[in-house]
């Protein structure tokens, strides 16, 4: 096991690598530079001082060099500057982090609550139109765009109370602060319930399926306590890896809602960042969410091996 | 023009309180407004947005200033702030001022006439310490010196007369800037002496400014402080400004659509319709062919139906111009009759499109050959819509466009290398002066001349009326010129837009100006009734 | 004719499926000939107009008709889907059999890199990739495949392991056919059934990522009708004073993903019985 840990701890390291790699690579291919963006708001370009401001920056520095100063800084704790803002990176990122965790978080219970419990009703009453039902919903929470599903919200908002809470600096009443999350945290977790849905019930067939749930209804014990004690419980494990999977792939919803619904959170402010082509924010946020999914995927391996015998440790 | 100005600050009050409906303003409270986008930095010098101007213009104070409650900027409206009186010598070529003593930076270092040296020396490019970037050094082309005399005095000394530097002095975009900051200070927290101190800028998120108690206009501002929030997507901010979260919304970006369903939703909003001093422009490569040759570039202009773009963009509500904004809100706009003279501007569109067919069926082009061209533009809406009406009109003489749209990141990069063939450019006019547009769009050289059009003769022209005293003999002058300017295709304007501002119910002595967008958010003035 | 109809009984979700597949299939074949107006041509007379029997889905802020845009626009969307799922498919197969047919250095090489593009949210790759790229129809085609190849190659190297360990294919390494033609003629063969649902089901994600891609700003830009496009900008500011603008083209993504999906998951149910569901 301790062999197992360290290799795969290597592995994630090695990945992370080529992560950076990449990442740093499709920025520098990017048409137009930041020093371009800088000029876009004063509708000019001068050469001389695009120069400057290139050194300044050290983006005149060939590219190992600047791939080299990123990570020697990464390594040390440093993440560089917004170019944008002149802040430092991490007084750009630290405080968006709360604010997309509060909401992934969010949305993810919600997924829970919802996709779980209507997986196992599914797989249950397997084939009965309450089955066919669930399922056709849960294929549409899987087909509705979430940006247009966020839209369809805050119009509905706006059409049944006249208004729709948007994040501002003032202070809110407490129906205010939790629609904030909870709007959009069900639109984001929609889509993610849908697909627990699916696979929980799928785990749930295959586990009814096997002969220990089919020895227990012979033996006469009770259909619901067998469905609920014995097979959800082993149907647990695939959809509990589903659940950390989806927490990390939480980010590809949220760059959306986030935009729609005006929230000041790290997903939005990636999007921004690759517009203006804030090279340290960009690679840093995307550092960041690699590294979330790695250590899910590590987690949810060691929790698989410890878990689970039959699984061979390795391969 | 020997005379020293000098308005007492008593009368400028009374005035204030005049228009604001002789209600007696409130101390205090929270102004929330709605701020478009993250502007580039704080710092007015280096940006070339009013989403730099409307929310960082209170941190500032200038030497002179539009008077913030007057809707027409003019020659008259400009009263004085940091300077307290100014004077024109008797050849005309230096401008005295007399700086307001006792004036605190927001650190607590005393203002000196020495910072407004500082200050246009370094837009002059003069200083060690750089800006980023200097969008306005064309501006100050004819300062030749700047001196100081003492601690209360400063004279710019010209090249030649030209009497239209006060107006450009007057803009939002002429703070005046501490000369022991550094420009990277004042574009992430900057120090002025303006009625509101910088609190806090938090990209894509918010800006806030706090109330300046050492002011040095006794008794404001009235605000406690200042809320921007940013909010891109404009359907959500209409959203908060109807719901009571917005005292007021950014200025000039309500459409006629948005206008109608916020006087339906929200009836306490007060709205004011006016001109951006924005114009949207077809901008041309005379280099290269075929549009070198001026008979296709007169064509593009005879087959626009101006009509049509003010139609669908605004409703019927945008003007059809020249490069001088029209009156009556613009002080230099063509008379009507003059206008319907020029290249493309006449009433009857299908007789203008069959001219330009003709020119096009004479060099080749017909329906059979058609001249297939990219027109570029940027990848932000207010460009792309016009562009699309563009490229329909374009089809009707024979000219296949297919549109091209660039990043925002490379749009002034690519113009600047000439990268294109036909675009969709906006231009702004932070002054409603001739001075600024022409010097700024169309001089030989000019780093703001995206087309690099450049006109010896008319660049003569530029300077005559520049030099020009009498406002009567100036105005036909720069009609002459802008005639001119169309009827050579060098940017055809397509329309000067107009859009809205909406403040709430709560929110009392807010003036829109009517003929610059980038001027009128002193805000030492505004106060809240609840 | 018994045998399809036997077929959509087996399977009705399915069946719908198939059939909103048809349709959009064939909107985007006969878009000109069905769509009743030019998506590109303004008018000012309809800005923003309400839908009624000329315009059943109303007109854009430049008085484009909404219902022609949708019916173009749903040839961006195959084009994207099936564009960047074959070409995802393509280099996904052809690296997942090699990796499990070769093993060694080479599979070990692939497993890392493989792991390295999963690493990140198929949307946050995407895009990365479509602003590096810059915004047009092939890129964001690109920018979407890209991501889809080490997940098309996982469930094929999979597929290609298990097979080897088949007797016919040891039988047939035992009777000195080179390895690249057992890998042709035996291991591609059956790498068709679970390509094939995978494909179905990627094709509605890959719909998606375009729209979202293309509301963001990033993906397939002006005038083109993207349904994505469409849903950002204008609908987005219009949405409460002209909603159609956002209720028609997010109906159509919806359908057309929907459509998909069920199709998807029949085929799955047909070709694949283990995952039988």
């Amino acid at each position: 096991m301790g062999a197992y840990l360290v290799r795969r701890f290597g592995l994630m390291l090695l990945t992370l690598f080529g992560i950076s790699l990449i990442i740093f690579v499709l920025l520098r291919l990017v048409p137009g530079n930041i020093v371009d963006i800088l000029f876009d708001s004063a509708g000019m370009v001068n050469p001389a001082d695009k120069a400057r401001i290139e050194q300044e920056l050290g983006l005149d520095r060939s590219l190992p060099m600047q791939y080299a100063a990123w990570i020697g800084g990464m390594v040390q704790g440093d993440l560089g500057f917004s170019y944008v803002s002149e802040k430092s990176a991490w007084a750009e990122i630290g405080p968006r982090i709360p604010v997309s965790a509060r909401l992934a978080g969010t949305a993810l219970l919600f997924a829970i609550a919802i996709g779980v419990p209507l997986g196992v009703i599914s797989a249950v009453r397997q084939n009965s139109a309450l089955d066919y039902a669930l399922r056709v919903m849960s294929l549409s929470g899987l087909s509705v765009p979430s940006f247009w599903l966020g839209l369809l919200v805050l119009m509905a908002f706006v059409a049944l109370f006249g208004a729709m809470p948007i994040y501002t600096q003032e202070s809110r009443t407490w129906t205010e602060a939790i629609l904030l999350v909870l709007v959009p945290a069900a639109t984001v977790g929609f889509r993610s319930s849908a697909l627990i849905m699916r696979l929980t019930r799928s785990a749930m067939l295959e586990v009814l399926r096997q002969d220990y749930i089919r020895t227990a209804h012979a033996k006469g014990a009770y259909p619901r306590a067998v469905n609920y004690r014995h097979a959800l419980r082993n149907a647990m494990l695939p959809v509990v890896t589903v659940i950390g999977m989806e927490a990390a792939f939480l980010a590809g919803g949220l760059i959306v809602t986030e935009t729609v619904f005006n929230i000041p959170g790290l997903a939005r402010f990636l999007v921004e960042s690759i517009r203006n082509r804030d090279y340290p924010i960009v690679q840093n946020l995307v550092m960041l969410i690699a590294f979330l999914v790695v250590t899910i995927n590590f987690v949810v391996d060691l929790m698989y091996a410890a878990l689970d015998p039959r699984i061979r440790v390795g391969g | 023009m020997k005379r020293w100005l000098s308005l007492s600050l008593a009368t400028a009050i009374l005035a204030t309180a005049a228009a604001a409906g002789a209600q007696t303003p409130k101390q205090g409270g929270i102004m929330r407004a709605w701020q478009r986008d993250s502007p580039g930095s704080a710092s007015i010098h280096e940006e070339a947005t009013y989403s730099t101007n409307f929310p960082f213009m209170g941190v500032f104070s200038n030497l002179v200033i539009y008077k913030q409650d007057v809707a027409q900027n003019s020659m008259d409206s400009i009263v004085p702030e940091l300077a307290a009186s100014w004077q024109w010598s008797a050849d005309n070529k230096d401008l005295t001022f007399k700086t307001r003593p006792g004036v605190k930076w927001h650190d607590g270092k005393p203002f000196t006439a020495n910072d407004v040296k500082c200050t246009f020396d370094k837009v002059r490019d003069l200083t060690q310490d750089k800006f980023r970037k200097n969008p306005r050094k064309a501006w100050f082309s004819t300062v030749r010196d700047i001196t100081v005399q003492g601690d209360n005095e400063v004279t710019f000394h010209l090249e030649r007369p030209q009497p239209a530097l006060l107006a450009l002095l007057a803009s939002g975009y002429a703070p005046i800037y501490p000369c022991h900051t550094s420009a990277q200070v004042q574009r992430t927290a900057p120090i002025g002496t303006g009625p509101f101190k910088f609190v806090s800028f938090k990209q894509n998120e918010s800006i806030t400014l706090a109330r300046n108690p050492d002011y040095w206009k006794p008794g404001r501002p009235y605000l406690d402080g200042i809320e921007y929030t940013i909010v891109t997507n404009r359907s959500t901010a209409v959203l908060g400004f109807i719901a009571g979260k917005f005292d007021m919304t950014f200025p000039l970006e309500i459409t006629p659509p948005i206008l109608r369903d916020i006087k339906a939703q929200a009836p306490g909003a007060q709205c004011f319709t006016a001109p951006l001093n924005v114009s949207t422009n077809l901008i041309v490569n005379r280099d290269k062919p075929p549009f070198d040759n001026a008979d296709v570039r007169r064509a593009m202009a005879l087959t626009m139906d101006r009509k049509a773009f003010v139609d669908i963009l605004s409703e019927g509500e945008a003007d059809i111009g020249g490069t001088m904004l029209p009156g009556p809100e613009g002080v230099w706009g063509m008379s009507k009759e003059m206008l319907a003279t020029m290249t493309g501007y006449g009433p009857d569109i299908a007789a203008n499109r069959a001219q330009a067919r003709k020119i096009m069926a004479d060099l080749g082009y017909g329906p059979n050959k058609m001249l297939k061209v990219k027109i570029s533009t940027r990848n932000i809406a207010t460009y792309r819509d016009p562009a699309v009406i563009l490229i329909d009109h374009l089809k009707e003489i024979f000219i296949e466009g297919e549109l091209d749209v660039v990043e925002t990141s490379v749009w002034f990069a690519k113009l600047a290398r000439k990268d294109y063939a036909v675009g969709l450019n906006l231009t702004g006019n932070a002054v409603d002066d001739p001075d600024q547009a022409f010097y700024e769009n169309y001089s030989c050289g000019s780093e703001r001349n995206v087309t690099g059009y450049c006109n010896k003769e008319l660049e003569k022209a530029f300077d005559a009326q520049s030099q020009e005293t009498d406002p009567a003999k100036r105005k036909a002058m720069v009609w002459e010129i802008d005639r001119k300017l169309q009827n050579d295709v060098a940017r055809p304007i397509i329309l000067h837009d107009r859009k809205a501002t909406c403040t709430g119910p709560a929110l009392k002595g807010y003036t829109q100006m009517v003929n610059s967008v980038y001027n009128g958010y002193r805000f030492d003035e505004l106060w809240l009734n609840r | 004719m018994a045998r399809p109809l036997d077929l959509a009984r087996r399977f009705p979700l399915g069946a719908v499926g198939a059939v909103i597949m048809v349709v959009f299939v064939g909107a985007a074949i006969c878009a000109d000939v069905v769509a009743p107006f030019s998506p590109l041509t303004t008018n000012p007379a309809l800005s923003l107009a309400r839908p009624d029997a000329l315009h059943p889905f109303g007109a854009d802020a430049m008085g484009r008709d909404i219902l022609s845009r949708i019916l173009h626009g749903a040839r961006i969307s195959l084009a994207v889907g099936i564009f960047s799922t074959m070409i995802g498919a393509l280099f996904g197969v052809t690296i997942g059999i090699a990796s499990g047919f070769i093993g060694g250095w080479f599979d070990l090489v692939v497993q890392r890199l493989t792991d390295i593009l999963q690493a990140l949210p198929v949307l946050v790759l995407a895009l990365v990739m479509s602003a590096a790229l810059g915004p047009s129809l092939p890129n964001t085609i690109i920018a979407i495949s890209i991501p889809l190849i080490p997940y098309v190659s996982r469930v094929i190297r999979a597929n290609t392991l298990a097979l080897r360990e088949l007797a016919f294919v040891e039988s047939a390494e035992a009777t000195g056919m080179t390895r690249w033609r057992i890998a042709i003629r035996h291991i591609l063969p059956n790498t068709l059934a679970p390509l094939i649902v995978i494909a179905t089901a990627q094709l509605g994600s890959t719909i998606l990522t375009e729209a979202s891609l293309s509301f963001l700003g990033l993906g397939v830009p002006e005038p083109y009708p993207s349904w994505g496009r469409m849903l950002s900008d204008s609908a987005a500011e219009y949405m409460r004073t002209a909603p159609w603008l956002v209720i028609f083209p997010g109906l159509a993504i919806s359908l057309a993903v929907f459509g998909t999906n069920m199709l998807g998951d029949a085929l799955r149910d047909l070709l694949d019985p283990r995952q039988r569901s």
